[in-house]
């Protein structure tokens, strides 16, 4: 049998694939490297949204970390703490970052009834620690009903005068209501901000894609309301509309959507939607179960 | 006059800490807690439908809301003097195990580990700040995968909980008279299939996960002893079958176990800015008035009382009350009780399954009386919880809650006892004072839930301590 010499187009190819290989490596170094930084800043609330976050599926949240944002601060989840961890978020300040703000402003007493830190032993304010990042932004997120219309915190009669991030800021602020927020309403709405930029928004500056319908125009349950058939107390299978049900002016894609691993629903629960990721939302849904 | 040491924003917790220590010769010699939110939940339900309490009072806290919509619940069917019949009960005590699961998976792997294990690769929000990581480097390897794996298992506790509550965190499903599901055998199925593979995550890795940290510190049995004080109001102690029962309201003082009386139960106003005719006050009594120009005043939490006792309240408490634990009291026997109390519920949660019928729930139309009070108390995640309610004209007319992180994060009280994670930190060594790890690992071995502790209301305060440009 003759000896072949090792062929120039094999060696070359072996080559090829490693500078591909090596360039692909780079790109994704690259793209990783210019992941936008996120700051997810827990003010005057429940710490929910995150909580709700660390549920998401596909994505889940460690996709989001490691291939979408670069998580700068949260209190909930980083690994430093004190003077170290605020300076984290002092830090990306200056750099091009997204800002979510779960939780709505406490404006009582100069933002003092929700302190986020201490810095050179100088108090920080939720209010202020808002202000700050909310100027610089390039995007703001109020995730959840505290931070979108000041919810449950700014429940009649309202002990630490807390408003909307909106309405503190008085810039565009995209609004992704629910209490929690739905991780899929999160999550969707970065994903559309770092892959195709502008997201459409209805007039109360939520994302199109999730709050266009009320909850009553996909309920499965429909068909009972449209033949006047009502449930008359929790457990019961038909309408809830007459326990109290605000899937009518409720507007979000729960009936579809589903939580948690996408089983189930309030409704399907056999209760009333109570409304919480509408604008009213404690004192103009209540009571929230009625007979 | 040692060195001040201050903390905040305690990380790794839910809601705002803060944590000031003063240090002489790198040992604590005094120590202070203060919660850092205030949204007023009991002056927000007064007037309220009562009903409403059960979705209203979850919103305090998005870690522990099944917590909140238990004790309401105890507390509104004491006052409608209705009780859930057996299996609406067994299935809304499942409900309440998904909730311990999901605390205790996420607290450990989530909140406990970066203060023992280096490098988790999700930076940039897990920058090393210190020097004592001390895991070789496979076994560190292994517990930051564990890290990762562990989100899949606090999810589907979750989703548990959704499929019989609707959604969580502030789920629907647990309620006056019991549940509201009608248990079919889709669901029941479908909850005992994720409940297998979270024990089997628990023992095959949270268990040898936790051991592996106490074996490489073990010094962390020798700090964060607190009082030595337990409390806990009881929780899955209603059933006859012992692989169902786990703990009936139990106290111990100074190594005496006594009854437990929720007539012993009090809230000192004396570092905390409150004031009132009394120094302290019952929970049944109407909700005090704020003074935040009270010399000496610290803390926004108010500091509940046992018998004049401050009380350690949470797993390590129900561990050893119930004698599912044997050994002692500090940081490391704390973390290690939680671990295991999450096996211990899980195989409680088993046996309610088994135990469960495919019936439809028995709710009812209720009405609610012109007059009445009534209290829910009962052990959570994170420890006693208790909810007492006054109806008047058929609204909330008084409503006070003394959650189980304001009994561990209390300040100190008129008598002088300080509150229990103060009392843990101090006398601990801090063995690099531009690292102060030990404060940190020791106050998250109580798992603070400070939106908890933090929800009562303080008004017309203006700062004392604190400065603000």
């Amino acid at each position: 049998m003759e000896t072949i010499g090792p062929c120039h187009v094999v060696k070359s190819k072996k080559t090829t694939a490693r500078s591909i290989v090596n360039l692909a490596i780079k790109e994704l170094q690259n793209n990783k490297k210019d992941k936008i930084n996120l700051i997810w800043l827990e003010a005057t609330g429940c710490s929910g949204n995150i909580i709700s976050l660390l549920n998401a599926e596909n994505p889940d949240v460690m996709y989001l970390l490691q291939e979408m944002v670069s998580l700068k601060y949260n209190n909930s989840l980083m690994a430093a703490e004190g003077e170290k961890a605020f300076k984290q978020f002092l830090d990306t300040l200056d750099t091009e970052f997204i800002l979510v703000v779960e939780g709505a402003v406490s404006t009582k007493d100069n933002g003092l009834y929700n302190i986020i830190a201490r810095y050179q032993g100088k108090a920080i304010t939720a209010m202020e620690a808002v202000n700050l990042a909310g100027e610089k932004a390039k995007y703001v997120l109020a995730v959840g009903t505290c931070a979108s219309y000041g919810g449950i915190s700014a429940a009649r009669p309202n002990p630490s005068n807390s408003i909307s991030v909106a309405e503190f800021l008085k810039r565009e602020v995209i609004r992704i209501p629910g209490c929690p927020s739905h991780p899929d309403w999160v999550i969707g709405t970065i994903a559309n901000l770092i892959a195709f930029g502008n997201l459409e928004l209805d007039s109360k500056n939520r994302p199109i894609m999730f709050y266009s319908i009320t909850i009553h125009d996909h309920c499965p349950r429909r068909s009972y309301f449209d033949k006047g058939i009502f449930a008359t107390k929790l457990g019961d299978l038909e309408c809830m509309f007459k326990l109290g049900c605000r899937g009518p002016i409720t507007r979000t894609d729960c009936p579809m959507r589903q939580w948690n691993g996408y089983v189930n629903w309030p409704i399907g629960a056999n209760t009333p939607c109570i409304g919480c990721a509408g604008e009213s939302f404690p004192d103009g849904m209540e009571p929230f179960v009625r007979y | 006059m040692g060195s001040k040491i201050t903390i905040n924003p305690v990380t790794r917790i839910s809601g705002f800490l803060e944590i000031e220590v003063e240090v002489e010769q790198n040992q604590i010699i005094d120590a202070k807690s203060s919660g850092m939110l205030f949204r007023g939940f009991e002056k927000m339900l007064k007037g309220r439908p009562p009903l409403d309490a059960i979705f209203f009072t979850e919103r305090i806290c998005g870690i522990c809301s099944t917590a909140h919509s238990m004790a309401s619940t105890l507390a509104l069917e004491d006052v409608l003097n209705v009780s859930p019949n057996e299996n609406d009960k067994i299935i809304r005590d499942f409900m309440h195990g998904c909730e311990f699961v999901q605390n205790h998976l996420r607290h450990f792997y989530q909140y406990t580990l970066p203060d023992f294990v280096r490098g988790l690769e999700i930076s940039p929000l897990y920058t090393n700040t210190h020097n004592d990581y001390r895991l070789p480097g496979e076994l560190n390897k292994e517990l930051s995968k564990h890290y990762m794996e562990a989100l899949e298992y606090s999810r589907l506790a979750h989703e548990m909980l959704a499929e019989l509550g609707g959604k969580a965190p502030h789920t629907h499903g647990i309620f006056v008279g019991g549940v509201t599901i009608n248990l079919d055998a889709a669901k029941w199925i479908k909850i005992k299939s994720i409940l297998v593979k979270i024990k089997e995550f628990v023992n095959a890795r949270m268990i040898p996960d936790v051991y592996t940290i106490a074996k490489y510190y073990p010094d962390y049995f020798y700090n964060g002893f607190g009082y030595r004080n337990l409390l806990s109001y009881g929780v899955f102690d209603s059933y006859e079958e012992k692989e169902l029962f786990y703990i009936a309201p139990q106290v111990m003082i100074n190594g005496e176990r006594q009854k437990f009386n929720s007539e012993m139960i009090t809230e000192n106003i004396h570092r905390a800015w409150y004031e009132a005719g009394k120094i302290e006050q019952r929970p049944t009594e109407p909700t005090i008035d704020e003074n935040l120009h009270k010399e000496d005043a610290y803390s926004w939490i108010k500091a509940p009382r046992y018998d004049q006792n401050p009380m350690e309240v949470g797993p390590l408490a129900r561990m050893l009350l119930s004698g599912n634990y044997r050994g002692g009291i500090s940081t490391m026997d704390r973390t290690i009780a939680r671990v295991l109390e999450a096996n211990k519920i899980v195989v409680i949660m088993e046996g309610l399954l088994e135990k469960m019928q495919l019936q439809s729930t028995q709710q009812g139309e209720y009405e609610i009386p012109k007059l009445v009070k009534g209290k829910g108390l009962i052990d959570t995640t994170r420890g006693a919880l208790g909810h007492w309610i006054s109806i008047q004209d058929q609204e909330i007319h008084n409503y006070e809650i003394i959650t189980p992180s304001s009994w561990n994060l209390s300040p100190e009280d008129s008598i002088g006892f300080k509150g229990v994670v103060e009392e843990a930190l101090i006398g601990t060594k801090i063995n690099d004072l531009t690292n102060p790890v030990e404060i940190g690992r020791i106050v998250r071995s109580y798992d603070p839930c400070v939106s908890c502790a933090t929800h009562v209301i303080s008004d017309r305060y203006e700062p004392i301590r604190i400065s603000v440009v």
